[in-house]
């Protein structure tokens, strides 16, 4: 990347028997927002915390703007942090807290005023300055840390799970609210999320993260639709794997077999003839339609309503269950278990994995 | 159902008779001090305060009264201050050091006074600290150190360990982030192990018989050498005071916990 501001280079940590990183690289650029995706255990946090500084690599280094911090303390750093549980300090008022960064870097007294008073209006908290944080209801909190952790404008911001505390809708509004921030303000944003809506809506890249290593690094449309791995095709989203073999064709028209149908994908790079492969097919991509309106036929399982969309799920004797979602506004069919439809997707729905 | 009411009253007249037991030697001292002869004895021609008089006008009672108060003072703010330092240390390790550190700590507690006087004597004749207020002070904060450590790890086990992060990531040296994140958290814990240090220096004698000799006179030794000397009721009245005063400092340090 050109312009970077963090690199992350073959980062180890083990805890006893767990590798919790497992020679991670990584570059993370100017004013981008970066998410950090995973399961719970998945190394998250602890990448997290070795960029803050809390946790001491085994291996690997860090660098910020091609300066060497691997072995700074944590108060070296100038990076924000909002913590999981915010970490608010309980003995000191919101304006307090704010001030806390400030008062360390032995800001004057009025110059820190007037900071405090920004970053509370940035959050729009400025009627809770004298408040304690034990008064304040979760999403406040979380606001107020956003605050702390802006007020020494650092050049980058590191977050853990922010809003996984928070109630959906109170969510919803938080990742509007921190995406503008993140416009207005140009800084770094590295966020960690186990959420992968929120990381697909708020992202420029996602990493995606297992047992402690990088499986596929991407913006959220790159990772959805061409997903590398069974595992990020997986977890980000639903999608359906097919088991096929590759009978012929050329880069662009790949003929496969599986199931007893054969389908042409429309995939870059063809692999060998005769090789076995896995496909995702994410279930919005397949249609459904009265008998013979599509390629392949089979019958209605079990039908799921979701308000604005189905979900629909059709068996096939050769391929097995396969997912399908479809908007409820559209197309004259109620598809009724046991009904017989059919069912079909174009060339370019499907996307070869590696195995892993 | 007969018999479970039968085992009730029996443990409910048990658990009286038992603090009965605990409390009646410690309450016989009050008519003991009202009474109206001048020699321990229980009131008989009625109730007299002319042995809490003697109490406030004798220089000697008072004097040992004001070294036991400077003493349990000095050692309240010793303790407190090595105590923290020690829990707070421990917080921030908290490894298997720190475990084996925080047993080795709490010791003191088990060992018999005697056998740790004996241990002072010996070691404080090579210092020079016999009969010195500073000898004394330093025994008893000894003693006292447990009980300020035990209630400081019990504050700091609230303490949620992102909060100190936090304030170094904002940029809080480690210093500034024990004075102003970690010791506000720690202070419930301090204030109520200096008020146990103090009573534990207030009340302390086997230590006091063995480190000193004329010099320094607190409250418990003076009233040990009066019970040898004469058997002036004098003394029940400096024990109802004591055993006031200890009351209070309780009650204040219960209270600071709920
Ligand atoms: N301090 C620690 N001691 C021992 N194991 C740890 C510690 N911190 C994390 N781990 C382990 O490292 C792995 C990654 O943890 P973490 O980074 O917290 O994951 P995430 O934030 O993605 O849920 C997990 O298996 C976890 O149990
Ligand atoms: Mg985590």
């Amino acid at each position: 990347m050109s312009n970077s501001v963090l690199s992350v280079r073959n980062a180890v940590k083990r805890y006893g028997p767990v590798r919790a990183l497992d020679d991670v690289s990584l570059e993370i650029g100017d004013g981008e927002f970066l998410t950090l995706l995973g399961p719970s255990g998945s190394g998250k946090t602890t990448l997290l915390t070795a960029i803050a500084g809390f946790t001491e690599l085994d291996s690997g280094s860090l660098s910020l703007r091609g300066t060497d911090i691997t072995g700074q303390t944590p108060d070296k750093r100038n990076f924000g942090m909002v913590f999981q549980g915010y970490a608010l300090f309980p003995n000191m008022t919101v304006a307090g807290n704010i001030a806390f960064p400030l008062k360390v870097r032995k800001w004057n007294s009025s110059d820190i005023n007037t900071r405090v008073a920004e970053c509370l209006a940035l959050v729009q908290m400025e009627k809770y300055a004298d408040r304690l944080p034990s008064q304040l209801s979760g999403g406040q909190q979380q606001r107020v840390a956003l605050a702390r952790a802006l007020s020494f404008r650092p050049s980058v911001l590191l977050l853990d799970e922010p809003l996984s505390a928070l109630d959906k809708k109170l969510r919803a509004d938080l990742q509007w609210e921190l995406k503008d921030l993140h416009r207005q303000l140009g800084v770094t944003f590295i966020y960690v999320t186990h959420d992968q809506d929120e990381a697909l809506s708020m992202s420029d890249r996602i990493v995606i993260l297992k047992d402690g290593s990088i499986q596929q690094i991407g913006g959220p449309g790159e990772l959805y639709n061409a997903p590398r791995t069974p595992f990020v095709a997986d977890f980000l989203g639903k999608s359906n794997f097919i088991e096929a073999e590759v009978t012929g064709g050329a880069p662009g028209a790949v003929q496969c077999a599986a199931g007893g149908e054969s389908f042409t994908v429309a995939s870059a790079a063809a692999p060998a003839t005769g090789s076995r492969r896995k496909l995702a097919l994410r279930p919005e991509r397949v249609r459904i339609g009265a008998p013979g309106a599509e390629a392949f036929t089979g019958q209605v399982r079990q039908l799921s309503y979701l308000g604005e969309r189905a979900h629909v799920i059709v068996t096939h004797p050769g391929l097995g269950e396969i997912l399908v979602s479809c908007p409820t506004w559209k197309a004259g069919i109620t598809p009724e278990p046991g009904l017989g439809v059919s069912f079909g997707w174009d060339s370019d729905a499907c996307v070869f994995l590696e195995d892993a | 159902m007969h018999n479970r009411s039968f085992f009730r009253i029996f443990m409910q007249t048990g658990a009286w008779l038992i603090l009965a037991f605990l409390l009646l030697p410690m309450l016989v001292v009050i008519p003991v001090s009202l009474t109206d002869k001048s020699y321990i004895s229980l009131p008989q021609d009625g109730l007299s305060m002319q042995h809490y008089t003697n109490y406030f006008t004798s220089a000697e009672w008072l004097w040992a009264t004001g070294t036991s108060l400077f003493i349990g003072v000095g050692v309240a703010l010793c303790a407190t201050v090595l105590g923290t330092a020690f829990a707070i240390g421990c917080w921030f390790l908290s490894d298997r050091m720190s475990t084996i550190a925080r047993w080795i700590l709490i010791t003191p507690i088990l060992v018999p006074p005697v056998v740790q006087s004996l241990g002072f004597y010996r070691f404080w004749v090579q210092l020079g600290l016999i009969d010195t207020y500073t000898g004394v002070i330093l025994a008893h904060t000894l003693l006292a150190l447990p009980y300020v450590s035990i209630s400081v790890f019990a504050a700091l086990a609230n303490l949620d360990r992102r909060i100190p992060q936090a304030a170094r990531s904002l940029g809080a040296s480690v210093w500034t982030t024990v004075i102003s994140v970690v010791v506000p958290a720690a202070k419930p814990g301090m204030m109520a192990g200096a008020i146990f240090a103090f009573i534990v220096s207030f009340d302390e004698i086997v230590g006091v018989l063995f480190i000193t000799v004329r010099n320094v006179q607190t409250l418990p030794k003076m009233i040990w050498q009066g019970i040898q000397d004469n058997i002036d009721p004098t003394i029940a009245a400096v024990a109802t005071v004591l055993t006031v005063i200890t009351l209070v400092l309780m009650a204040v340090g219960a209270l600071r916990k709920s």
